[in-house]
Formats: structure tokens, sequence, C-alpha cells
């Protein structure tokens, strides 16, 4: 069953198209990222699914319901804000159970719930606190709180982990697919950080410049991107993408190679370069490479084969890892 | 333990602060109260001395029942009229500032004209006497509580839409997708946030109302309608006057914007310093 589809989708801020036409389905239960470069739309996408903003043509449908023209406490979906946007002047308690009682429920059971989500998100001891005695990962989990606690068909999550430190991003980014896990609920979260889109999707969709670019599980993308954006895009380091004479030498517009699939070499080889830089990374180490007539190529190698700066090189593609776009 | 000690150069300044600041503020109310505490005939001589008579209950209680308790009604005026623009004030300029800063649309550049106007325009006496005639507000009390918040309106609304520039419209934003209709996103979300700004505007405009004395002379004639500031004419007139009794006067309609000074005061400093609006 299809949970949300987007059909001919167009978005234009005056004569600007932001959108240009984005059709896509999001089965039921589904982990969808939305990755691509900032200003290639996807927050406006995901804003224009939560209603947020409206589409200049084109439908959205959420389980099965044209939800176009609906307002966005009717869509059965619940957001969670890039700067979190927890209620200042309000407790943790009330921040969560804020949505609940605009929809005037009983007091008794806005409280049940909202002690539910708090015990899920582990914030039971933090219930009467004000946003700004908490820390940043407690306010994220604030935020995901409220988004739960009206139980929606579909979690927005726009940048949820951008303002969090690298060791705490790690750490939310399994809390967040163990929590989606738990609930099974459709999450639709968009990001600029293809490391998070390739950890915790199920499927990633990569939007360039208000068009979608590729639809597929992370491994697909990997494996078999379909032009030569997704395949700079996905993947750290990014692949060697080379145009003009090397590109016609193999016999198409673009060739692309990942550093990760080439085999370095002292004696021979399909390239010759001097090591113009290298960064040790610990079980990794990336050389950059000088090739002559072809420009800088990435490589990476293991503490098995170390290389000194200024060291000349070979470099040899693995066989069937290539990628030749027309 | 370190001690923060003052240099002497620091303490000289302090003292020195502190004496100016009392020579300024301190006495004339010393004075006034001395005034206020002596007989009509040493009162006259209007010397700062020690009363050598202390006439303060029996000045106070005539000051009070003098021309049948107009002191009391004239109270009872001022603080409805205070109380009934301050919160005009506070509500009108907290909503359009909200919709100015939040809703960008052609007629804001109209709006904005509006509100300069009425900042940088000198009120006309008689035309506004004529309009008010012409509504049939004149002489009530109603119509000084529209002319007061006329008058405070542009003030508030750019105070207001300042603030509110401050507050990330993710919150209203969180609001919308939690179910908030406009007013209520209003009311629960941005209203309360704008404390620090509120009480701020509560003190300046509610003691600059009480003690207005102009407005409510020219708008507001009739013995009915006497506020405050107007009882001060009461003791004083071409042939004579009752200076004890017009000190005693000027003591009571003092002390109430003191108590809202002295006691606003702290929450002015407190919302100051907790107005981490950020979310």
């Amino acid at each position: 069953m299809t949970d949300v589809a987007l059909k001919s989708l167009t978005k234009s801020f005056g004569l600007v198209d932001v959108i240009k036409g984005v059709d896509l389905d999001i089965k039921s239960g589904e982990f969808c990222v939305f990755v691509g470069p900032s200003g290639c739309g996807k927050s406006t996408l995901l804003r224009i699914i939560a209603g947020l903003e409206s589409a200049t043509a084109g439908e959205i449908i959420i389980d099965g319901r044209d939800v176009s023209g609906a307002e966005p406490s009717e869509r059965g979906i619940a957001m969670v804000f890039q700067s979190y946007a927890l209620y200042p002047h309000l407790s943790v308690r009330d921040n969560i159970g804020f949505g609940l009682s605009l929809a005037k429920l009983p007091k008794a059971e806005i409280r049940t719930r909202v002690e539910a989500a708090a015990a899920i998100l582990q914030l039971g001891p933090l219930l009467d606190r004000k946003p700004k005695a908490l820390s940043g990962g407690q306010r994220q989990r604030v935020a995901i709180g409220r988004a739960m606690v009206r139980d929606p068909k579909v979690f927005l999550l726009d940048e949820p982990l951008s303002n969090l430190d690298a060791a705490l991003r790690a750490q939310m980014r399994i809390e967040l697919t163990d929590l989606h896990r738990r609930l099974g609920a459709t999450m639709i979260y968009v990001t600029h950080d293809q490391v998070e889109a390739m950890t915790m999707a199920d499927k990633i969709v990569v939007l360039n410049s208000g068009r979608i670019e590729q639809v597929g599980t992370p491994m697909e993308l990997y494996n078999h991107p379909a032009t030569p954006f997704v395949a700079g895009f996905i993947g750290s380091p990014k692949m060697n993408l080379f145009e003009g004479a090397t590109a016609k030498a193999e016999g198409c517009t673009t060739y692309g190679i990942r550093p990760e699939h080439i085999t370095l070499s002292r004696t021979g080889g399909k390239w010759q370069g001097t090591a113009r830089h290298v960064e040790h990374l610990g079980a990794d180490t990336i050389v950059y490479l000088k090739v002559e007539g072809m420009g800088e190529l990435l490589a990476r190698t293991t503490e098995d084969f170390p290389v000194a700066h200024g060291e000349t090189l070979f470099a040899s593609p693995i066989a069937g890892r290539e990628f030749r776009f027309a | 333990m370190i001690r923060h000690g003052l240099t002497p150069r620091q303490r000289n300044i302090g003292i020195a602060a502190t004496l100016v600041a009392s020579v300024v503020f301190i006495l004339p109310f010393v004075f006034i109260f001395f005034m206020a505490a002596k007989t009509k005939r040493e009162a006259a001589l209007f010397l700062f001395t020690w009363p050598s008579e202390w006439q303060l209950w029996s000045n106070l209680t005539e000051v009070v029942v003098f021309r049948d308790y107009m002191l009391l009604l004239a109270y009872f005026n001022s603080i409805i009229i205070t109380v009934g623009a301050v919160t005009l004030l506070v509500l009108f300029g907290a909503m359009v500032g909200y919709i100015l800063q939040r809703r960008p649309s052609g007629w804001n550049k109209l709006i904005y004209a509006g509100v300069l106007v009425g900042l940088m325009v000198p009120p006309a006496i008689v035309p506004t006497i004529w309009v008010l005639q012409g509504l049939g507000l004149f002489k009530t009390i109603s119509g000084m509580i529209l002319i007061q918040v006329a008058y405070g309106l542009s003030f508030a609304i750019l105070l207001f839409r300042s603030f509110i520039a401050t507050i990330p419209r993710d919150l209203d934003e969180a609001a919308i997708i939690d179910g908030a209709k406009p007013l209520q996103i209003f009311l629960r979300v941005i209203l309360p946030l704008l404390r620090p700004v509120t009480v701020t505007l509560i003190v300046v405009q509610s003691i600059f109302i009480f003690n207005d004395f102009t407005n409510p002379l020219y708008y507001l004639p009739g013995k009915e309608n006497v506020t405050v500031q107007l009882t001060l004419f009461n003791f004083q007139s071409q042939f004579q006057s009752q200076f004890n009794l017009l000190f005693m006067n000027i003591l009571l309609v003092t002390i109430p914007p003191l108590i809202v000074f002295v006691f606003f005061n702290r929450q002015i400093v407190a919302g100051m310093t907790a107005g981490a609006v950020k979310g």
C-alpha cells in the first residue's frame, strides 16, 4: 500500500521554479530520505507535504486521501524542525501535550499519552523542565516526542540532526532508526548529509535543482547510480568523475571510479601520478594523486600500503566497478 | 577566597553618584513630604525646613474629603482610564505588530506610513474635539481611553513588531502543525513570549497615562470626569493657595506610579535576563 504519493508536484516562487514536477510513491512504514545539496528544493518539498507551503500544481495523497487543500493538522502528519521549535515558555510536558490540549482532549488522557511518549524517549525525569534547561540532544527528543504524541501516519523530519555535534549525531542516527523500527510509522527525512541518508534510509530520493534525480535503496544508489550527479553525491569520499579527454578515451561523456575501487601499486598500473596530499584516517588512508593530463584522482588504501607525500604511484581501477555515463 | 573590593577611586565615584542621585530624586520627595506635613501658614513660607507642627493626618483627611471626596473619584477615573488604555494598547499593539511582522502584504507600507504619521505628527486639539463630539465621545471616560490608545499605539506597534521579529517563525509553524488556529498561535505561543516587552510597555505607558495632565484637561472636562492630576487645581487659585494641602495632594498622586515602578522594575530586569527566546 502506498502511504504518501506525490503526483506531478510543482512549486514556483514568482518566476523561480523551485520544484519542477515531482512524482513519488512512499510505502507505508518506509524510512524515506530526501537528500541533495542546499537549494535543491528538498526542504520546500517537505514543507509542501506538511502543508506549510502550498503547491503551485499537483496532488499530495496521504493514506489514499488527497490532502492538497487540507490544513496541516488534518493531514495526519507531524513535523520535527531543524531548530526543534520548542515553545520556550512551556515545560517539556506542555510542549509535548500542546497539540493534544488544542484538540481539547481530556486532561487525564493527555497526561497518559505524554507520559507514554516520554517513557519511550527517556524524557520522564525532564517533564517539568523548560526547554532552555535541556541539552541539544534532549531538546531533539522533546521535538520528536511532540511529533509522536499526535500519533501521525507520517513523520516529517527537517534536518533534525544538523544542530548536534558529531558524536551525538551518530548516536541520534541509531536512536532514530530504532524508533522508526519500533513505531513502524512512515518517516520522511530531509538531510544534506549523504552519510545520514545512507545509514538510515530504506529509500533515498536524490534531488537536484527541483527534480528527482534517482530513487532507490542506499545500496542501489551506491552500486547503480543513474547519473553523474547521484554518483558524485552518494559515497564518501566522493567518486572521481572525469569529463573531456579522459572520458572520451573510455568511450563516454563522464567517467567515474570510486576511491575505494582503485588499487595502488609502485610497479605499474593504468595511471601514473604523484601523491599530492595524504589523509590518514586510521584504518583508511586517502591519497590525492595528481595525474598528468587527467587532474586529481582520489584513492583509498589501507595502512598495509603506506604512502609518503610526493611519492610516485600507479593507480588502476578494479574491473567492473567503473561507471561510464553517456 | 577572592575579595572583590572596590578601589578607592571606584568607591569615591560610587559615593558621588549616589549623592547626585539622591539630590535629584530624594530631596524633592523629602521637600514634598515636609510641605505636606506643615500648617497652611508655615507651608506658605516655602522653606525646606522640618515642620514645626506635624499635621500629616489632618492634612490628609482634609485633602481626601475636599469637595465631596473628589480625590477618590479622581483616583477611580484615572485608574479606569489607565487600565483600559494600557490593556487596549498591549492587545492591539501586539496584534498589529504580529501581523505586520509575520504576514508581509501590499498593505504593510500603508500601515507603516500610518504608524509613522502617528509618531511624528503632533496631535491637534480642536479638530480632535470635533471628532470626539461627532462620535458622542467627548467628555466621556471611554473617549479619553481611546485618545490615550491613539497617542500610544504607534510606539507600541513598533516596539512589539521588532520584538516579534526575534521570535523564530518555526514556532508559529510548529503550532500550525499542532493544529493551532491563527488566534490560538497568537494567544498561546506568541503573546506569552512577549512578556518582557509587555511589562516594559505597561510600566512606561501606565505611568505616562496616569500622570497625564494636559490631555484630560482638554478632552475630559466636567466635574464628574476629574482625574488625579487635575485635582491639583483644587488648592491653587489666583487669590489663595493652600500649599500644605497641594503638596499633600501631590504626595498622594505620586504614590501609585511609584508603586507600579518599584513593583514592575524587578520584572523588567528579570524579563530581560530571562529573555531567551531561542527555541
